[in-house]
């Protein structure tokens, strides 16, 4: 399911805090849309992850989170208007694949391309060695679906 | 006092002539042999081992993304860097998202608390030795 859902919480939330829908997403669109989120809302989650480095006290950073909620939202709803059939495919197939990124790039660089031409948003993994191609590009890699 | 031990009639527990019978305190059995492994296993147990090592559990990703192999292919270490970075981009929606039910559920426990506790004097709602929610 990667569409986004309001879940129920255990208790509900005190009136003074401002609603939130929650991402319904499941773990195979999120980890298919993962990086994008990381590019899309790199300010949101830093700030975010700034404000758990004060305090680690759940309380202490709800608007924050908010904003996080928000913008991952954000971006799969538009996701979801663009590159429908991609983002369908690939984390279709990672969930029938292990969610292993290895074994879907077939379906990941007609993704990556619609992302790039639509939204602008590359993935990017950062820490790949200088000088080489990062694994999601390389043509002919070592680890594919079936080993021969 | 003590006239009924003096008087020849006072009937003392003595040991049973010849003696008590020896109590067995302690076990006689004798010493286990030292459990070791079938004839088979002893003789050829560490070089089945060593030769299944690149395939079993423990050393299968060790093995295989080991930075000596690094020289073929650097993309073991890659496919995990790039799994890795997945999950870190991850890591602030999920922790939003759990923060937020963490919250609502310690406010509302904090409300029955209080709610339950209000005839005792000197309570303090919340205190972190009776709290369920953790703060650090």
């Amino acid at each position: 399911m990667s569409t986004t859902t309001e879940q129920a919480a255990a208790a509900a939330p005190p009136q003074e805090i401002p609603k939130v829908a929650e991402l319904g997403t499941t773990s195979a669109p999120l980890k298919s849309a993962a990086f994008f989120i990381g590019a899309y809302c790199k300010e949101y989650n830093e700030d975010f992850m700034l404000c758990k480095a004060e305090s680690r006290e759940p309380g202490h950073c709800l608007k924050e989170g908010r904003r996080v909620t928000r913008c991952a939202t954000d971006l799969i709803t538009k996701m979801r208007e663009n590159c429908l059939a991609q983002f369908e495919a690939h984390w279709g197939c990672l969930e029938q694949n292990n969610q292993q990124y290895y074994r879907c790039r077939t379906e990941e660089r007609p993704l990556n391309a619609c992302m790039f031409e639509k939204l602008g948003l590359t993935k990017v993994i950062p820490g790949t060695p200088e000088g080489r191609k990062q694994i999601h590009e390389i043509e002919n890699p070592t680890l594919k679906r079936q080993q021969k | 006092m003590f006239a009924y031990l003096s008087n020849g009639n006072a009937r003392r527990d003595l040991p049973p002539a010849g003696g008590f019978e020896t109590v067995k305190y302690k076990r006689n059995l004798p010493p286990a042999r030292a459990r070791r492994p079938s004839h088979p296993r002893r003789r050829h147990g560490p070089v089945r081992v060593w030769l299944l090592a690149p395939w079993t559990g423990q050393y299968r990703e060790k093995v295989r993304c080991a930075p000596r192999h690094c020289a073929l292919s650097c993309q073991c270490l890659e496919l995990k860097r790039e799994n890795t970075w997945a999950r870190i981009h991850l890591v602030p929606l999920l922790l939003a998202e759990g923060d937020r039910a963490l919250y609502a559920d310690a406010q509302h426990a904090h409300a029955v608390e209080a709610e339950i506790m209000k005839d005792v004097k000197g309570w303090v709602v919340s205190n972190p030795y009776t709290s369920m929610v953790a703060t650090s």
